[in-house]
């Protein structure tokens, strides 16, 4: 696919997250290594490999979650500097799904889905309840939204978690590991969410092992180890003709059972 | 080949011996010899002592009269309790005006309740404002000078409700400089993690009976000789400062308990420093550090016996001049002391049953 200047104001193939000569150190110790990576929008990409491989760490400092120490980073249009103002903006664009749910234990389901809405975006609530009703109903939990996180099972709270982000309707979806902390029955209904989110076209950078779901819908799988981007391909080819010897290895292993 | 249907078997009731009284007491009093012997040595001391004490305290004690001489009975005195009570409870505060310290300790009670009734929405908007309001309102009121009353010098407050009074005072400006300095001291911001850092080691590593004569003794030496600051503000201030660095390292305590997730999901959403602070991890915190907060407020409504030794009447100080007055002089000590205890351990337990209350109206953590 060749892209010239022009296209790039043409919306599908915008570059929405420009990475470039990113690196990251914690004290002395290396994290990311020259990390470039370009996403245009409407993009799902897939990030999988070792753990320590510095995956987490580098869709974190998208939205700052995580700070780097060199090279650059721009999320549509707006680079991250040190101005709050920049970070603001950045943050608002992006939401962000974890490993361990982190809602908010005090709040109930709807008072974690209108926060955002009310305090950043300054809504009116019975305005920002609208939207979070709307989107519970789109996770299939409407009926939960009075009860508290502690109340729901693991993937109920992980599709609240990602009806939160979407309610600060951002343009990226970060997902850390978003399945890791769930059982096997749970796992089905929150990548269903998933599934459905990238096929309305959603950008997507997802941190996972589920090859599955990464053969499915990715139009881009990155496999990282040791701080470094070994190997980026379309789907179909990664799976059946990795080029790096890492890749190879790591797919044997984890598509062994 | 067609699967067979599951079925899952019915829930039954547990066997009748392993619930029930009497199954409560073979689990608990006598499920061991050394249980069992724990069990019987406990309340045959408790029937041969209850009955001497309950006799002394109540049945053969002298419930009415005005003087020493009224107490012919072999029990306590309590005579002695009902003709100092007015000052046991008001100091010298005029006979007039003590419609002015019920009115202060009314408000408390009823900022209190106020906290407790009214639903979430409307707490954070009415009952913080009246809190923080409370102690100067109370002030205006006991002092009297600047809203048209008699003025009260502070040297005729005293007894319990002073105790009472300036406790609440103290833990309710204390509860924000505290909160304050915890923010401080965990910044990223060098000075004001220093400052935070002084305060707090500096009033937490001192003897409040040290505090308090450095206040009395030390502080107007720094004044120039015509201002006064008054005895009961420098006191005032002085446990505000002392309980802060308390409630600072309690919120501390409480900061680290919050999993660095919580931070992380408000940093995603977008929210600011100050909303993520108020919003997410102070109410939080709250819940965490409830059992130790209590805990502060019991230490520092305590505390204020101790300001006897700056010659402040609070309780303990009435009932100690009391006994030495030449009209009471038959020994009443026990009863006075007691009474003392009685009254401060009423107030702490219906903290306790407070704090609890207030836990479990937080505690959002129930599972299915």
């Amino acid at each position: 696919m060749s892209v010239d200047k022009q296209s790039i104001e043409c919306t599908n193939d915008k570059e929405i997250i420009v990475i470039k000569d990113m690196n990251k150190w914690y004290g002395n110790f290396h994290v990311l290594k020259d990390i470039n990576l370009t996403v245009k929008k409407g993009e799902r990409i897939v990030v999988c490999g070792p753990s320590g491989s510095g995956k987490s760490t580098m869709i974190r400092c998208i939205n700052r979650l995580e700070e780097f120490q060199r090279g650059s980073l721009v999320v549509n249009d707006v680079e991250m500097i040190e101005d709050v103002k920049n970070i603001e903006a950045i943050r608002r664009e992006v939401g962000m799904v974890f490993q361990h749910f982190n809602l908010f234990p005090h709040l109930t389901i709807l008072e974690n889905l209108t926060l955002g809405p009310i305090w950043v975006q300054k809504r009116p609530k019975e305005e920002a309840e609208a939207i979070a009703m709307k989107y519970l109903e789109r996770v299939q939990i409407p009926d939960q939204a009075l009860k508290y996180p502690g109340q729901l099972s693991g993937g109920q709270q992980q599709r609240v978690a990602i009806a939160r982000s979407l309610c600060m309707s951002p343009q990226i979806m970060l997902f850390d590991e978003p399945t890791s902390a769930l059982d096997p029955e749970m796992i089905k209904e929150v990548l269903d969410v998933m599934v459905e989110l990238a096929d309305e076209g959603m950008t997507m950078i997802c941190v996972t092992h589920e090859m599955g779901f990464a053969k499915k819908v990715a139009d881009r799988v990155i496999f990282m180890d040791a701080g470094e981007i070994v190997e980026e391909n379309e789907p179909n080819e990664f799976f059946n003709n990795p080029q790096m010897d890492r890749t190879q290895l790591f797919l044997s292993q984890i598509l062994e059972h | 080949m067609q699967a067979r249907e599951f079925k899952a078997l019915p829930d039954q009731p547990a066997p009748v011996s392993t619930t029930g009284p009497i199954a409560w007491m073979k689990d608990n009093l006598f499920s061991s010899v050394f249980n069992i012997a724990v069990t019987v040595i406990i309340t045959s001391a408790l029937i041969s002592i209850l009955p001497g004490v309950l006799d002394w305290l109540i049945f053969s004690a002298n419930w009415s009269g005005t003087s020493q001489a009224d107490c012919v009975k072999d029990g306590a005195c309590w005579v002695f309790i009902q003709a100092w009570s007015q000052q046991i409870f008001y100091g010298s505060y005029p006979d007039g005006e003590i419609w002015r310290v019920n009115l202060s300790l009314m408000l408390l009670a009823g900022v209190i309740a106020l906290s407790f009734t009214l639903p979430a929405r409307l707490r954070n908007k009415i009952a913080v404002p009246a809190y923080l309001l409370l102690p100067f309102v109370c002030l205006l009121f006991l002092d009297g000078s600047n809203i048209g009353l008699t003025p009260v010098s502070t040297d005729l407050w005293g007894g319990f409700s002073l105790n009472v009074l300036i406790a609440a005072a103290s833990i309710i400006i204390a509860f924000p400089f505290g909160f304050l300095w915890a923010l401080g001291r965990q910044s990223d911001m060098p000075f004001a993690r220093s400052v935070s850092v002084t305060c707090i080691e500096f009033f937490r590593g001192t003897p409040i009976l040290a505090l308090f004569f450095m206040g009395s003794v030390m502080l107007p030496l720094f004044f120039p000789s015509d201002v006064t600051v008054d005895k009961l503000l420098r006191v005032w201030i002085i446990l505000v400062l002392f309980m802060s660095s308390y409630m600072a390292e309690v919120f501390r305590s409480g900061f680290q308990a919050i999993p660095q997730g919580q931070y992380e999901a408000a940093n995603s959403i977008g929210l600011g420093y100050w909303q993520k602070t108020l919003l997410i991890i102070f109410p939080q915190v709250i819940k965490i550090a409830m059992p130790n907060i209590l805990a502060t407020f019991v230490m520092v409504f305590k505390n204020t016996v101790f300001l006897l030794v700056i010659a402040v009447p609070e309780m303990l100080q009435v009932i100690m001049s009391a006994l030495s007055n030449s009209n009471w002089l038959g020994g009443h000590a026990v009863e006075g002391y007691l009474f003392v205890g009685f009254i401060f351990w009423i107030c702490c337990f219906s903290m306790s049953l407070l704090a609890t209350s207030i836990e479990k109206k937080l505690d959002t953590s129930h599972q299915n």
